[in-house]
């Protein structure tokens, strides 16, 4: 059970993520969608108590009761694969080349659970049967240049549940992977959460992986959460300018008939993310948003309901 | 199966027997290298003495082979010592970070600018000229070496995703720093040992011929060249033949490290 409130991430040049407040119990699948640069990453760090040494995290997080803002890093580390694991995005970069990809998986069993390597190695096998790795004897053995990416990434999952944790974050997994993989990563996913009953944070920029995966979704930009809700709901019905924008720039048939022109071009968001140091003081979204009144840059907007938007009353 | 580069292949070569000549002399020497023989001295090479005796009639070639085991001994100490010392410290810089990171780099550029022949002059002041004072000028001189190479390599696997990766499996520093990180910058440590073992050669060899280093009788390549210096004229292959056996090992070691350099270091292949 993770509970955020207040959750603030300032790097150097600014706010990475900006009062972030939410809940994930157990069992929740929650998706977290938006730009690059966005924060959502940062967002995913932090709740794994490993935003870069340059970075300053305050607010309130806590896990399983523990308040986690201010803890060190020792605290953190008997934290980390029991209750809070992570899974990152390039399977490909995200295992030690030169280490068996079983003795990796092994590893956290044998210095968290205090397990011997045998059962370890037992444990592991269990695992890549669960996360579906075929001949996984085998693959234990095998280097990560041996496997492709999608049982790579599959590997890195058996990783994150080597020590049972109660919270599962994974930040883009499909998104080095092609369609096909990505589909059955995001099923395997799913699955898991729901067999065991563990949350887990579904960070992606594929919006349809996002609907496939998730209960409920938050959406953010510049380091907001502009507006949150039940997946199909938000997205289906998005209310925030941004999220309508974001939803509009999905390439569909639908979406082409929309436009004007000769050639149906897909429609887009001017402009793109600023550089944290450059986001407007008030609504991050302002300079970008096709709704913009004359407070939208200056002063923050509250949060009225789901969404952080001072048109939020209107249903923009 | 790509064709090695051709430094790779000599300096194995000379290694190899630089190596061989200095284990072959634990067993066997063609005469004792101590025996003194004062009527037989400067004799030419023969069938007895292959490359003649010296000012006091010993087998040159029988000291030539003990001595290879002296140099050969006191740089495998020195550089073993100084590099674990070495790629401790910068495995300790890497993993800390921060403040502990700035103190131990900043005690290595206070250790390079400090010279080693001061240091041995120092040690031998204190402690009497020995072998052992050449092994630990040279490993001392090592240590800030190791510890510059090892962090700059470790610094970059420490932005890795995979380090990413077993961070969030709760891997503590000291597991990442010996189960990814080390594994992961072996390559240029080995490299570096190979120049460094180049460099502690010559560096026992100068000292020895300062007369800090290895003592009478026991032979080193460095004492050779000094003693053969007042005898330059009258049998100046006295000098030659140290002076080729040194040069012969540093080579040797000098083209091994630049050979494996190039076989480790992608970037330098794609030039090729």
């Amino acid at each position: 059970m993770i509970e955020a409130a207040g959750l603030t991430v300032e790097l150097g040049a600014g706010q990475a993520v900006r009062e972030a407040s939410f809940v994930i119990a157990p069992g929740d699948r929650i998706g977290i969608v938006g730009e690059s640069g966005c924060g959502k990453t940062m967002l995913g760090l932090a709740l794994m108590g490993m935003v870069p040494d340059a970075g300053r995290v305050s607010g309130s997080l806590t896990v399983d009761g523990t308040q986690m803002v201010g803890a060190g890093e020792a605290t953190w580390q008997r934290l980390r694969a029991r209750r809070v694991a992570m899974i990152f995005q390039e399977p490909m970069a995200a295992l030690n080349p030169i280490k068996r990809v079983g003795e990796t998986v092994m590893e956290p069993m044998m210095v968290h659970l205090g397990l011997g390597r045998d059962a370890a190695r037992a444990r592991a096998l269990e695992l890549f049967r669960e996360v579906g790795i075929p001949d996984p004897e085998a693959r234990l053995r095998q280097f990560p240049h041996e496997i492709s990416g999608g049982q790579r990434q599959r590997v890195l999952i058996a990783l994150a549940l080597a020590c049972d944790p109660g919270v599962l974050i994974a930040d883009e997994p499909t998104t080095a992977l092609d369609a096909n993989v990505a589909l059955r990563v995001t099923q395997l996913l799913v699955g898991l959460a729901e067999r065991r009953t563990m949350g887990l944070v579904f960070i992606s920029h594929d919006l349809a992986a996002v609907a496939r995966a998730t209960e409920r979704v938050m959406v953010m930009y510049g380091g907001d959460i502009v507006e949150r809700g039940a997946t199909g709901e938000v997205l289906v019905r998005p209310r925030h300018p941004y999220t309508q924008g974001l939803l509009s720039a999905r390439p569909s048939p639908g979406n082409m008939r929309a436009t004007a022109g000769r050639r149906g071009r897909l429609p887009t968001i001017p402009g793109s993310v600023p550089p944290l140091a450059e986001l407007a003081p008030g609504c991050r979204f302002s300079g970008r948003c096709p709704v913009e009144l004359d407070v939208c840059r200056g002063e923050r907007p509250p949060l009225r309901g789901t969404m952080i938007c001072h048109r939020a009353e209107e249903g923009a | 199966m790509t064709r090695l580069p051709p430094n790779l292949i000599i300096g194995a070569v000379l290694v190899a027997l630089v190596a061989g000549t200095a284990a072959l002399s634990l067993v066997w020497t063609p005469h004792d290298h101590t025996l003194l023989n004062i009527r037989g001295k400067f004799a030419p090479p023969s069938e007895l003495h292959w490359l003649g005796t010296d000012q006091l009639g010993r087998d040159v070639f029988s000291q030539l082979m003990v001595a290879a085991r002296n140099s050969v001994a006191v740089a495998l100490i020195s550089v073993c010592l100084g590099g674990v010392i070495g790629v401790a410290l910068g495995l300790l810089a890497s993993a800390m970070g921060g403040v502990v990171e700035d103190v131990i780099m900043r005690i290595a550029d206070i250790g390079f600018a400090f010279p080693a022949l001061l240091f041995a002059i120092m040690l031998a002041a204190v402690f009497g000229p020995s072998l052992m004072v050449a092994i630990i000028a040279i490993a001392f001189i090592n240590i800030p070496v190791f510890a510059r190479v090892t962090r700059a390599s470790a610094n970059q696997i420490w932005t890795r995703e995979y380090v990413y990766a077993a961070r969030a499996a709760g891997m503590g520093r000291v597991t990442i720093s010996r189960d990814h990180v080390l594994p992961n910058i072996a390559a240029p440590i080995i490299v570096q040992a190979t120049i460094e073992f180049a460099i502690a050669i010559l560096a026992e060899a100068a000292l020895s011929y300062l007369g800090l280093g290895a003592q009478p009788p026991a032979p080193s390549w460095g004492r050779m060249l000094s003693e053969a210096q007042t005898l330059m004229y009258l049998a100046p292959q006295l000098a030659i033949y140290p002076g080729l056996c040194i040069v012969t090992a540093v080579l040797g070691f000098s083209l091994l490290g630049d050979g494996l350099r190039d076989i480790t270091d992608p970037r330098l292949v794609r030039q090729r």
